[in-house]
């Protein structure tokens, strides 16, 4: 090898199978037959269908398909047909609000989009955001009110309410409970505080399985004015430092796209001069933040406490003003780590931050929140008051499942959310709601806890009704409908007016009525004019943040968290964790999101209990092993799968799974993981047991050996003192002789030539992008078995590698869709010219030429063309079909397909910026991808264009191409990975 | 000796030609079928809900194309008019009209009026009416002389060939865009020069690629 090799090409690989395999293990078809026993079909019954098929062809050919147009009786003035239009609304989720534009077809939502001016999106939307529409078209949220099971009508419950109303008017609302989520909206906040004035005695209870609740609690033991509650915002674009501690910021977590647009902004570095942030990453599981770290850590979960009381004792002792605080004994092997890790923190004192999960305990948000007063302070960390949002409250649920079991609720109404499925398993509400005689559920589907109550009211989606947010910085932000309510749904707010009000009233006047009070002046028309174009106002806040007391810090790490326990090694210790795909299971009948693989495990369509390799070893298991996990006397057979560089000795369970009413997508997916969550260790345990059973799973569907590129650099990435001495390191990592090209290469140096850079420092692996690809690309979900097979449709997949030793293993991410060869391997071997350059570069598929001879994705050196081995899109129901974009083509059986950089977008920019009389601009196409990264870290644009954003960042020195040694002329490059590792720490 | 060949071999020659005249046949056939108008669907003229006569609008009075496509010029669908649109003028004009009973039923009861769409591309086809009008295509390029016809029919073939055609040699079609609605605009005799100076100056350059229109 030539000596201009500086940095060797680091050993990856997808799969412990493959790493002991030493290259591919994935076998594309499985039997010899190439399908499974379950659609065998009998030769009768296929020429059967066969004879149908073309009779009905032979038929159908005669008539031309006679189509109608049918235009409006009245044209609404703002819509011109053809024409997409943008509204501003909000998508709630939790007591957090994400402000998001919705680009609708002629009144027909199609795209979820980022609101920019929202503080909480940014112009950008998670996997989350992007797949909500569907969960707006689902067809099994179709059907009206239901009253002991039988179809009732939403004024038929009105009725039904006034009498209840009249009596508990009379009583001052004694043995009424409400049962709601948390939420940021002003809206229900000010019916909720009605709610509280007319019916005194009545119950609220507030509930959510996966909240922020310990950080706020937290927050309340740091600080003078502990009736509040609080929030901090962040802005770690200001930060130099940051320390993660079991805290998956990036992804997992609130605010995750403020994060990490933070975040990346101090990773996007220009030149080898560049400052970088550095993270320092501390957690039991392998979450994607531990995959952008800079230095990572594994712990137990029991560890974690003492982890962070030793680093604080640490600071301390290195003179962080703290307060007087107890002595810590260490934190053996790793003291003298967390010495040069304080160090560190203490040299960027007022630019170190520290982020603790949600999960953790209140006690640690408390140090926590006190570390980054002296540590960080304003505007790196700001204290902003919760105002008018609601927190789930865990504590408060014992007094309330006693009411309940004593019977003292005669009526019980469910705001949202799926008690019955997501409740600790000690409360048991199933049974609780037998002792209530009315139960009212306002539910976007007939979910579980639906199933259980006498009434259920279909609530209708954020993308049907008005309402309105606080975003975690209290600006304002309206929901605002975008289509009528496709089943006569009715909103919480209306459900909860009627209570308060006794008058069955539109939620857009409620939520006016809202805006008008919390508007003390000026125009109220104008404002509110403003507020539906923007989605957002400003308003003032509400009052000052709270400060932190430093006096609080010696009470807090008295706790019992904080210390150091031995453990047996047979003493298993588990975390519940919301799933990247159904979180809750709030998403468990989405589809897009069902088929996502996750981040970590590349698992779709199933959840397991995630074990590190060394345990795997222990318990002599393999992907797949079903086992039995039992605590505190509950127990559920799940079957495991193992994640390198998780804790040892530490079970991961995702929650989210085994709905069993959750409709024709989700139930029965995965294993419900709540069955062994109790009220005290709703986040964390220990005492957890693994008896393997024998049995195992062999259909569980994961992408990660899928699309396998046989060892070649395709990630290259080096640390920053790396790169510092070899600036070029990317583009030399690659030896290759000069490359010719067997053809006459074609001229692109006219005109627009497109082109796109990533830039792997800034990915963060959150699949957002392929979401975003999904939904603007009318992409099909194909199901478990298919996936198995191979055959999963997303032209966005995000590669997830693992390089280093299994047990401390590193991961990184890579975005991989078509690349657009200038000299694609596709079109010289497609016999029927179905795949061919056009005058701008892109590299296009015709899908009405295609044979589907599959020649194309044989010789694709990226392995990023998708076939239609069935007609996915046939089935789709009536009401998912309107998620579908008009502007792209929906493909059929034996059609081959891939990215085309969204050329409809590309289409539609240069049409509008014509007849507008212009020339397109850089930014005037933006793809659904590049659209939706949080981070930033896909630029698209001219390529022709020197000034032109896309040429800067791919004249960058990490920019590489994969494989350019085939001398294929990618027209999508990638920036290389940079890590900062700590010097001092490298070298102990 | 066994006879190596059996015996309906004697025939084969008469299959073998049979089968040649049948395959000639067949691709005349083809060629005469799938060449002709029947296949591109020339002169499909469906029956409308309503008696419209675009002779009588268009024609005899005089009406603009775009009074009722609106869009044209704006949006890849010209777009048909709301009920709304007819009954600017027929709330007077004609009030009691037979004809117009669907009209009215539409008015009054909310309800829309499904036209049959004449001019059909599939699915994987994307045409863009504001991109044409706006560069001085004229209606009647497409859609021939919608003011003579009674009932509309589909005159040009709206085959790939077709577009491609034009696409590849403009200068025939174009015509100043204020003329695009203009049925009965005829080019002048300098329309080469003219042609010549209107791509220039609009900076027309139809393009030949799959993706303009496939996508």
């Amino acid at each position: 090898m030539s000596d201009k090799i500086k940095i060797e090409q680091q050993q990856y690989w997808r799969s412990l199978e493959a790493r002991a395999a030493g290259g591919e293990v994935f076998d594309p078809v499985p039997d010899s037959a190439g399908h499974s026993s379950d659609n065998s079909w009998s030769r009768r019954s296929f020429l059967t269908l066969m004879g149908a098929s073309m009779a009905m062809a032979g038929l159908a050919s005669c008539r031309r398909p006679k189509e109608r147009i049918i235009p409006y009786v009245q044209a609404p003035e703002e819509i011109v047909p053809g024409n997409p239009k943008q509204y501003a609304t909000t998508m709630p989720f939790g007591n957090r609000s994400y402000g998001a534009l919705v680009t609708t077809h002629e009144g027909r939502p199609t795209k979820i989009e980022g609101n920019p001016l929202h503080p909480s999106s940014l112009g950008a939307a998670s996997a989350y955001m992007q797949a909500s529409i569907l969960d707006l078209y689902d067809p099994d949220r179709a059907g009206g009110v239901v009253h002991d099971g039988v179809d009732a009508s939403w004024d038929y419950f009105v009725a039904h309410w006034k009498t209840l109303e009249e009596k508990f008017l009379a009583n001052e609302g004694e043995g009424l409970a409400v049962l709601a989520e948390p939420f940021a909206s002003p809206t229900l906040f000010r019916l909720k505080r009605e709610f509280e004035k007319r019916f005194p005695r009545a119950t609220w209870a507030t509930w959510e399985p996966v909240s922020d609740e310990n950080v706020v609690k937290g927050r309340k033991l740091a600080s003078y004015t502990p009736s509040e509650d609080h929030r901090q915002v962040y802005r770690l674009d200001l930060a130099k430092v940051i320390v993660a501690v079991d805290s998956d910021f990036l992804l997992g977590e609130p605010e995750s796209i403020t994060m990490a647009r933070g975040f990346a902004s101090g990773r996007k570095v220009a030149t080898e001069n560049d400052e970088m942030n550095r993270l320092y990453v501390v957690e039991s599981a392998h979450t994607v933040t531990g995959a952008s770290a800079d230095h990572r850590l594994r712990l137990k979960p029991s560890e974690i406490g003492p982890f962070l009381k030793a680093l604080a004792v640490e600071l301390k002792k290195q003179g962080l003003n703290l307060g007087d605080i107890p002595e810590s004994h260490g934190f053996g092997e790793h003291s003298q780590s967390i010495a040069v890790m304080a160090r560190d923190l203490m040299a960027a004192q007022g630019s170190a931050v520290i982020l603790a999960g949600l999960h953790l305990s209140p006690e640690v948000h408390g140090l926590v929140a006190l570390l980054n007063d002296v540590m960080a302070g304003e505007p790196i960390v700001r204290w902003v008051r919760g105002g008018s949002s609601s927190v789930a409250d865990t504590s408060a649920l014992g007094s309330f499942a006693a009411d309940v079991s004593e019977g003292h609720i005669d009526t019980m109404v469910i705001l949202s959310g799926n008690p019955v499925f997501d409740m600790p398993a000690d409360v048991d509400f199933k049974r609780l709601l037998k002792n209530t005689r009315n139960t009212m559920h306002v539910s976007l589907h007939r979910n579980e806890t639906a199933q259980e109550c006498n009434w259920y009211l279909p609530k209708a989606h954020y993308l049907e009704s008005w309402s309105d947010a606080r975003a975690a910085d209290s600006t304002y932000s309206v929901i605002q409908p975008t289509i009528e309510p496709l089943h006569g749904a009715k909103s919480e707010v209306e459900l909860l007016s009627l209570m308060v009000s006794g008058t069955d009233k539109s939620s857009h006047e409620i939520v006016r009525d809202t805006f008008k009070w919390m508007m003390s002046s000026g125009d109220f028309e104008k404002s509110w004019q403003r507020v539906l174009h923007d989605g957002i106002v400003r308003l003032e806040p509400e009052g000052p943040g709270p400060r932190p007391n430093p006096n609080a810090a010696k009470s807090i790490l008295e706790n019992r968290v904080f210390a150091r326990q031995v453990t047996e090694a047979s003493n298993l210790e588990v975390i519940f964790t919301p799933s990247y795909s159904t979180y809750d299971g709030r998403f468990a009948n989405n589809g897009w999101l069902q088929e996502l693989p996750d981040p970590v495990t590349k698992l779709a369509w199933d959840n397991a209990a995630l074990i590190s390799p060394t345990t795997a070893n222990e318990f002599d298991l393999v992907n797949g092993d079903i086992v039995t996990l039992a605590l505190k006397g509950r127990s559920i057979e799940i079957p495991i799968w193992i994640v390198p560089g998780q804790a040892d000795q530490t079970v991961i369970l995702p929650l989210g799974y085994g709905r069993t009413q959750a409709g024709r997508v989700g139930s029965n997916v995965g294993v419900n993981t709540y069955e062994l969550r109790t009220t005290d260790a709703m986040h964390f345990a220990t005492g957890l047991s693994m008896t393997k059973t024998g049995r195992r799973r062999d259909d569980m569907a994961n992408t990660q050996d899928h699309s396998s590129m046989e060892g070649r650099p395709i990630v290259r990435e080096a640390t920053l003192d790396e790169y510092k001495k070899h600036p070029e390191f990317a583009r030399e990592m690659v030896e290759h002789p000069p490359l010719t090209s067997l053809w006459e290469e074609h001229d692109y140096s006219e005109g627009y030539q497109w082109g796109m850079a990533i830039d792997l420092n800034a990915c963060i692996g959150c699949n957002a992008c392929v979401v975003a690809c999904q939904s603007e690309n009318n992409i099909p979900v194909v199901g478990r078995e298919q996936v198995q097979k191979g055959r999963e449709m997303h032209w966005l997949r995000v590669d997830r590698y693992f390089n280093g030793e299994p047990e401390n293993a590193l991961m990184v991410h890579q975005p991989v869709a078509c690349q657009h060869c200038e000299n694609a391997p596709c079109e010289q071997v497609c016999p029927v010219a179905a795949t061919v350059h056009d005058k701008e570069g892109l590299n296009t598929m015709v899908y009405n030429r295609c044979i589907g001879t599959r020649y194309c994705a044989n010789n694709c050196p990226y392995k990023v063309r998708r076939f239609n081995f069935f007609n996915f899109t046939k089935d789709i129901p009536e009401t998912t079909q309107m998620a579908q974009n008009p502007d792209v083509t929906v493909r059929s059986r034996g059609v081959m397909e891939k990215c085309t950089y969204c050329t409809q977008r590309i289409n539609r920019a240069r049409r509008d910026t014509k007849l507008a009389g212009a020339k397109l601009n850089d930014g005037d196409v933006v793809t659904a991808c590049q659209q939706t990264c949080p981070t930033g870290a896909i630029v698209f644009g001219d390529i022709n264009d020197p000034n032109s954003e896309v040429s800067k960042v791919k004249k960058r020195n990490r920019g590489y191409e994969l494989l350019s040694e085939l001398n294929v002329k990618p027209r999508t490059s990638f920036l290389a990975k940079i890590r900062n590792p700590n010097p001092e720490l490298e070298e102990s | 000796m066994a006879q190596f060949f059996p015996k309906w071999t004697n025939r084969l020659p008469l299959y073998v030609g049979l089968g040649v005249v049948l395959t000639a046949v067949g691709v005349v056939a083809s060629v005469w079928y799938f060449g002709s108008p029947w296949y591109t669907d020339v002169g499909y003229q469906p029956v409308q809900p309503v008696a419209y006569s675009h002779k009588l609008h268009a024609g005899d009075l005089g009406l603009d194309c775009r009074y009722c496509h609106t869009n044209v010029e704006r949006s890849a669908v010209a777009s048909l008019p709301p009920t709304q649109t007819c009954m600017n003028c027929h709330k007077f004009i004609l009030p009691e009209s037979e004809k117009l009973a669907p009209v009215r039923a539409s008015w009054e009861s909310g309800q829309p009026i499904e036209w049959v769409r004449v001019h059909n591309l599939p699915d994987y086809a994307y045409f863009d009416h504001s991109a044409h009008v706006t560069a001085g295509v004229g209606c009647v390029s497409c859609h021939g002389n919608v003011a003579r016809m009674e009932v509309v029919r589909q005159v040009e073939p709206l085959s790939m060939s077709w577009c491609l055609d034009c696409h590849r040699n403009p200068e025939p079609h174009l015509r100043p865009v204020e003329e695009v609605t203009n049925m009965t605009w005829s080019p002048r005799q300098d329309h080469d020069q003219f042609a010549k100076d209107h791509i220039e100056k609009m900076k027309l350059s139809p393009s030949t690629d799959c993706s303009r229109c496939h996508r």
